[in-house]
């Protein structure tokens, strides 16, 4: 094994260092793939915090929230228009990032109190 | 850089998608099947048109795919005008011929979707290698269409989780690829030294 080793260095040295950056690469993949799996399998680590690419629509999606109640805490207008991302909007409003997030936080434990 | 990615197509929709599918297919580095993922997730949340996000990436890929493919082909006097001038290189260029002959239909197909960062290079390859330019179609409209399918659903199924998804998809494309070139070369690596055994014997 070793010998062959030594062999392929010498004579087929590229191809070598190619296969094994091949390897080395799978590797990192593989390893990242279990890592993350293992982090996302904690359900603390499941919730996705709000960010500034969503847009309000999106945010209802992923908090589970009818999309009125979405719009009605960032002080939208009630009619669906245009396309906008948390980011343009916290630009036109005085919102900040934070101050949306905590109010979709109280949306959503409002949501479960009427719920249940 | 995700958070680009998700911005993008939150800013420009599908128009984003067919730009960044039709620059996959010609090496350039952009994160293509992230896009789709990220539109399949906006046509779930109802912010962009599930048929739009689906036919603006499908487009992009398949004229990406023809573009590599014309570009490839352009190549191919030169290349065999390269090859003739010796006999080593010749023989070269007939096997690559012959190996896209025999296996140029399934490399094709399985380059678009399965092991997508090698796509582009076979579109070169294959229009360098003369594969005939309607098996060459079939194959990436074939390939295409799962590419599409699979990272436009997946997003839309998975979309309240998209930023996880993301991260799954990426690290299981990198391990096929990684995997499957490691193979490769393995295989290659395999046969060199065969081949110096029935030298030396």
């Amino acid at each position: 094994m070793l010998t062959a080793a030594r062999n392929l260095w010498r004579k087929h040295r590229f191809l070598f260092i190619a296969f094994i950056t091949a390897l080395v690469v799978t590797a990192f993949f593989a390893a990242r793939l279990v890592l993350f799996s293992l982090y996302w399998a904690e359900p603390a680590h499941q919730d996705q915090p709000v960010e500034g690419w969503m847009t309000p629509r999106y945010v209802a999606l992923s908090y589970d929230l009818p999309p009125g109640v979405v719009r009605e805490a960032l002080e939208l207008e009630p009619v669906d228009g245009e396309r906008h991302t948390l980011e343009e909007i916290a630009e036109a409003s005085s919102l900040t990032l934070e101050e949306i997030q905590r109010r979709i936080d109280e949306a959503v434990r409002a949501q479960k109190g009427d719920r249940e | 850089m995700t958070d680009t990615v998700f911005l993008l197509v939150a800013t420009y929709g599908s128009a984003a998608l067919f730009a960044v599918t039709f620059l996959s297919c010609l090496a350039v580095p952009v994160p293509a099947s992230l896009m789709m993922l990220t539109g399949g997730a906006f046509a779930a949340s109802g912010d962009l048109p599930l048929a739009s996000v689906s036919l603006a990436a499908y487009g992009g890929a398949l004229s990406g795919d023809q573009t590599g493919y014309l570009l490839g082909r352009s190549c191919a006097g030169w290349l065999e005008r390269w090859a003739e001038a010796r006999r080593g290189r010749a023989a070269l260029l007939g096997r690559a011929h012959a190996s896209v002959e025999r296996w140029g239909g399934m490399g094709v197909f399985l380059s678009r979707w399965f092991v997508s960062p090698l796509g582009p290079y076979v579109n070169f390859a294959a229009g360098a290698g003369r594969m005939r330019w309607a098996r060459f179609s079939v194959w990436s409209v074939a390939g295409e269409t799962v590419w599409v399918a699979l990272y436009v659903g997946l997003g839309y199924l998975f979309a309240s989780s998209l930023t996880a998804v993301a991260e799954f998809a990426a690290d299981l494309s990198g391990l096929v690829a990684g995997a499957v070139v490691a193979v490769g070369l393995g295989f290659w690596l395999r046969m060199m030294q065969k081949r110096h055994g029935r030298v030396k014997g």
